[in-house]
């Protein structure tokens, strides 16, 4: 059973009122290792420096989007096991086949609560304690 | 186009577009017009002046005691969230986006004043996500209806008054207002 103070998590969305509300739910389960960015491509680089185990990403931003911050994390042997969680804003399938074609472990549709934002994790990572 | 978007009604040249609660509507032609009516519901109206595109949404926040702080602003960061995308999708630029904010009025006779925890959440996501706030017209105890044109980024609000006896067209086309006296949303 991992520990949520154990896994880091990046959080990638150009809405701040969104980074942190993800922030807020996910130290409500636990996390403490909390890192954000407000694109794809700046998340990229700060992983490319630091990874984390958990990437919790939205898919419309500017630079780089969700689907291309999946497919550079990927791609990149360093952080190819990183565990990618993608934050849609509609129930997209098309999206949702593509995201699962690079390789997503799991996504959550907006608005979500904390138990779903869990429970979306525990999926990928098991039980959390 | 999901079901949250409103739909076009044609009338001649000009298309007119009805957005409701929970809906939003987006577009970069200039013979669109939307338009909503709010009591306590609250509307952004929001354009890229560089592009011409923009739409409008509107919102309730949920309310009673089953709706934590949380549920709320994540609903409503839902709502904000979907119109800023569908405006990025048809060409705007997140960092030249200019809003106006409507409605969130008191026009309850109980002690919850939702309207103004709905103007209260709107002015401080804007403010926290530090998109370009141009003004608007929230709060206080009538309803309106708020016609938008997002291309010419024109908006023109109606205060409307319960009484049809007494009631007075208080339309401003806010473009033909003399510059320093002016409600100038865009």
């Amino acid at each position: 059973m991992p520990a949520a103070r154990s896994i880091s998590v990046m959080i990638v969305d150009d809405q701040m009122t969104m980074r942190s509300l993800v922030r807020s739910g996910l130290q409500q389960v636990g996390f403490t290792d909390i890192r954000e960015a407000p694109d794809g491509k700046d998340a990229l680089d700060t992983l490319m420096t630091r990874p984390a185990q958990l990437v919790i990403s939205d898919f419309n931003m500017p630079n780089l989007d969700g689907i291309g911050l999946l497919k550079s994390i990927r791609s990149t042997p360093a952080m190819s096991k990183t565990a990618f969680i993608m934050l849609t804003g509609r129930a997209d399938g098309q999206l949702l086949r593509t995201a699962k074609e690079f390789g997503v472990n799991n996504y959550v549709m907006k608005p979500f609560t904390v138990a779903t934002l869990k429970e979306r994790i525990e999926a990928v990572f098991g039980k959390l304690s | 186009m999901t079901s949250y978007v409103a739909q076009e009604q044609k009338s001649q040249d000009m298309q007119r577009v009805h957005v409701v609660q929970g809906q939003y509507h987006v577009t970069g032609d200039p013979n669109v017009m939307l338009t909503t009516l709010l009591g306590s519901c609250v509307s952004a109206c929001m354009r890229d002046p560089i592009t011409r595109v923009g739409g409008m949404n509107h919102f309730l926040l949920p309310d009673g005691n089953n709706a934590s702080d949380d549920d709320k602003l994540r609903y409503g960061v839902h709502a904000m969230e979907l119109l800023v995308n569908a405006i990025l999708q048809i060409g705007g630029q997140r960092d030249r986006l200019e809003v106006s904010l409507f409605g969130g009025a008191n026009v309850t006779t109980n002690f919850t004043n939702l309207g103004g925890a709905n103007a209260d959440f709107a002015e401080n996501f804007v403010r926290r996500e530090g998109l370009a706030f141009k003004g608007g017209s929230l709060r206080g105890e009538k309803p309106r209806r708020v016609q938008f044109w997002p291309a010419l980024g024109r908006v023109r609000q109606q205060l409307l008054i319960d009484d049809p006896q007494t009631q007075v067209d208080l339309r401003i086309d806010i473009t033909k207002l003399p510059q320093g006296n002016a409600v100038e949303f865009f």
